[in-house]
């Protein structure tokens, strides 16, 4: 009970941070964060499909498709914004099951390639189809977002609305994960065979997780391109499809607060050296560091030094018999 | 009548055939032993039937229904559920979690129950599942992990999975296999109880006395190819049984 | 497109297949053993080439000479990264597959601060065209293809023919079997990836006089061999040559009718239609 008393204050503490954080910190800050939780999104929906075993190492293409779809509906066709973000994210999803479908029957290592290959492929798309989307010019003018008609043409506003569509997605992912649902994921990562012979789909339920996955990677695309209102084909490369990934691995693969805890922590650290080499450089450190030393990833460290501690106070004050 | 009928089963693997014109059947509230020499083709055999393996020639029919080439998925919804030699589980999840695994082909899931309801199970369910532990005799270590368990009760737990899924047709890989006698006997008498319950039972046994007192038809094995079928007495004084076995230098105690 | 011009694609098609062949036979010997897909190939074929970029163009040393420092160079790499990330992980596939990929990105980073941020060109080491059925094709990428064949060719050999490359077999059919007849599959897992990065080592070291040299020239060979593994069947080293020469055919005749990227997006759109109607490739069989 008081573990429970524990999670619930540090949740309200976070809740009233994250909402009072326009008040004092700046545009600056503002900014950043909405950032952070569109990684946050991203790192999070991932989860489902890595609790399945299935490595995705394309998850920037859905992000990429979710951006385009929305600020081309938004821009060309006058969409609404939260229809728009909407549809983005189903082209995604559906992009996602044709990719899905036929690569998920199959060991793992033929999906990490395909996704592999696939964030190429977008790539090319966004880069070739220079009529709709600019190509290498890059796509500018997107509408600001807005919600029920309002824009919302602050940053603060803007930084709300990061932190609800947050929300909405870890609620969703969350529920999902503590349901049946995230039982079979669970057991498909660990042995999926055993799984089918207790009559689970498991080819049905890998491409459940990752259309969902996919979705909100269409969602955080949909955001980020009405936040920033510029999108360049090679800033959903192969660099950021890696940097969720390492979201989920230096956080930890072992519970849900994991993906939020890398994402959280590797964003604000890197943040000094976005877009430099020494970003990725950075980060791809960091990554080998947790697999190599710390395979739990971040959110095992407070038990890993409390075990230190206590080995170190239980093995010190006892005298050896020998001596 | 036949519960599963399986004509002229044969898996060739680049040529070689594991599994040679094979034919089998279990009549239903049977106990049938499958058993022979390592790398007769036992473990294929039940691939085959469980459909995790598709057979190169021949037919499969259960309860009626022809369920040849069908996924492993579908033909555990059919009935036929089929456990894996040694301690193939669910390791990082409780005993509870395994048989709720168990239970899969017969609960809600509606997504209305995944997204909107409280709790991930509904009482009934786990209700269903502590009693499929208590029938095994694990209930009182529901909660621990499975790696935490002892060996035997890792393997029983595999069985009770396996019944939590309710099957019409129950097939066994080795469920003894590596037991001191003592277990074996243990495990055996669970065997026959869930017989008693209706279940039919197709148990795939190296060790051949193991299986001497629980099964009632037995079925050898020996380079793919079926080399003798009847009861254990029969079975087990049939030279060429005594040929194979001993020819392997395997040791059948 | 006229009959030369086809005859000039088909030409560099074959040569480019070589280099994409080269790629795809290391990641396969490693997959059959290991279970593991080497994401970092494509930067060990970026490495190749700049060990000849300052080997052979800045050092003056012999072509030939620098192209087998790069080979045994990131041959010794390939066994240390088995030392210090493969085995440490213990065959956890996923974790190795997901640093494995951190290794290639730092590679990739780490490639700007130290090669520097303009491309690099090596000058031919086989200058001048050859007329072939009417069509001139440069020597260098003529010179390709029987290189890149007598490394094809001295791979089956010392898998076929030689002690270490039976203990390789080995392991790819049964490891705990192995392991029990005495092979140590440590030493032997090592120079697996030995063999395979200095594979990739030597198509990266063949292209480094055609193309221009920057950290990322790995990405489009890499994703070429992938392509090609999954077209051949995985594992399968006939299928990563047969599936290699298709690709390369395909690839030079659809660029030079469209343009390289229309090739790539035609190739990805094939290989999901095999996976859809023959999962286990072209030329694999099933498990």
């Amino acid at each position: 009970m008081h573990r429970r008393l524990g999670v619930l204050l540090g949740l309200v503490v976070l809740a009233v941070l994250a909402l009072l954080l326009p008040q004092f910190g700046g545009d600056y800050y503002v900014h950043i964060f909405a950032l952070v939780f569109t990684n946050v999104i991203l790192a999070a929906s991932l989860r489902p499909s890595l609790t399945c075993g299935q490595l995705n190492i394309g998850h920037s293409a859905f992000m990429s498709i979710g951006a385009y779809t929305s600020a081309l509906l938004a821009k060309n066709l006058a969409v609404p914004f939260e229809i728009s973000l909407l549809g983005g994210a189903l082209l995604a999803t559906a992009v996602g099951w044709a990719i899905g479908y036929p690569s998920l029957r199959l060991r793992g290592v033929y999906f990490a390639m395909v996704t592999v290959a696939f964030v190429e492929v977008i790539r090319l798309i966004a880069q070739l189809w220079v009529p709709l989307t600019r190509g290498m010019s890059g796509l500018s003018g997107i509408p600001k977002p807005s919600v029920l008609g309002m824009t919302l043409s602050t940053r603060t506003g803007q930084y709300y609305l990061a932190l609800v569509l947050m929300l909405a997605t870890l609620l969703v992912l969350w529920k999902l994960e503590h349901s049946r649902l995230g039982l079979i994921w669970r057991s498909i990562g660990m042995a999926d065979h055993l799984a089918q012979s207790l009559g689970v789909n498991i080819a049905r339920h890998k491409l459940l997780a990752f259309m969902l996955g996919c979705f909100f990677a269409g969602i955080a695309g949909g955001f980020y391109a009405h936040f920033i209102r510029f999108l360049f084909p090679p800033e959903f490369g192969f660099l950021m499809a890696t940097n969720i990934l390492v979201y989920n691995y230096v956080g930890g693969r072992g519970h849900f607060v994991g993906p939020i805890v890398g994402a959280v922590f590797l964003s604000l650290l890197s943040e000094p050296f976005r877009g430099s080499p020494y970003e990725t450089i950075f980060f791809s450190i960091a990554m080998l560091l947790t697999i190599l030393f710390l395979p739990g990833g971040l959110i095992t460290l407070p038990r890993k030094l409390a075990e230190l501690r206590w080995w170190r106070t239980a093995s010190a004050p006892t005298p050896s018999p020998a001596a | 009548m036949s519960l599963l009928e399986a004509r002229n089963l044969t898996r060739l693997f680049g040529g070689l055939a594991a599994v040679n014109h094979v034919d089998l059947s279990v009549d239903e509230g049977e106990i049938v032993g499958l058993i022979g020499p390592n790398g007769a083709g036992k473990t294929t055999c039940f691939n085959l039937l469980s459909g995790f393996l598709r057979p190169t020639l021949g037919s499969i029919v259960l309860a009626g229904e022809d369920i040849t080439g069908l996924r492993p998925h579908q033909i555990a919804s059919r009935g036929l559920i089929r456990t894996f030699q040694l301690t193939t589980l669910f390791q990082e999840m409780t005993a509870l979690e395994n048989v709720l695994l168990g239970l899969h082909l017969h609960s809600d899931k509606g997504p209305r129950r995944v997204l909107f309801g409280r709790r991930a199970f509904p009482a009934d369910e786990i209700a269903r599942g502590r009693e499929v532990l208590e029938f095994t005799g694990l209930v009182s270590h529901a909660d621990q992990l499975t790696r935490n368990l002892p060996h035997g009760h890792q393997r029983v737990l595999g069985i009770a999975m396996a019944l939590a899924a309710r099957p019409r047709l129950l097939m066994l890989d080795e469920p003894v296999t590596g037991m001191n006698l003592d277990e074996s006997g243990r495990v055996m008498e669970l065997v026959k109880t869930i017989r008693g319950r209706g279940t039919t039972i197709l148990l795939v046994e190296h060790n051949m006395r193991a299986v001497m007192g629980t099964c009632e038809r037995i079925v050898v094995l020996n380079f793919g190819q079926k080399l003798a079928e009847g009861t254990p007495a029969e079975v087990s004084t049939s030279p060429d049984v005594i040929q194979a076995y001993l020819g392997t230098g395997v040791n059948h105690a | 497109m006229t009959p030369a011009l086809f005859v000039q694609s088909a030409i560099i098609g074959v040569s480019l297949a070589s280099i994409y062949i080269l790629m795809a036979l290391g990641l396969t010997l490693m997959f059959g053993m290991m279970h593991i897909i080497n994401f970092a190939h494509g930067a060990v074929y970026m490495l190749g080439a700049f060990v000849i970029y300052y080997v052979f163009f800045q050092g003056g040393a012999p072509y030939f000479a620098a192209f087998v420092a790069s080979m045994i160079l990131l041959g010794i790499f390939g066994y240390l990264v088995e030392r210090s990330i493969y085995r440490p992980i213990k065959g956890g596939i996923e974790p190795t597959l997901v640093a494995l990929i951190a290794l290639t990105t730092f590679l990739q980073a780490a490639g700007y601060p130290v090669f520097g941020q303009l491309d690099k060109h090596v000058p031919p080491v086989f200058p001048g065209t050859r007329n072939i059925l009417g069509v001139g094709i440069s020597i260098e990428r003529l010179m390709i293809i029987p290189l890149a064949g007598a490394l094809v060719i001295g791979l089956y050999l010392f898998i076929n023919k030689t002690r270490l490359g039976a203990a390789m077999r080995a392991i790819e059919q049964d490891k705990e079997a192995a392991a029990l007849q005495g092979v140590n599959v440590h030493v032997v897992n090592g120079l697996a990836f030995a063999v395979g990065f200095a594979l990739a080592a030597a198509s990266g070291a063949l292209m480094a006089p055609i193309f221009k040299l920057d950290p990322m020239m790995g990405e489009q060979p890499l994703l070429k061999a992938f392509i090609i593994i999954i077209l051949g069947g995985l594992g399968s080293i006939p299928g990563a040559i047969l599936g290699g020469l298709m690709l390369g055919l395909i690839d030079s005749i659809i660029a030079t009718a469209l343009g390289a990227e229309p090739a790539f997006l035609l190739s990805f759109v094939f290989i999901i239609l095999v996976l859809l109607f023959k999962p286990t490739g072209l030329f694999g069989y099933a498990p």
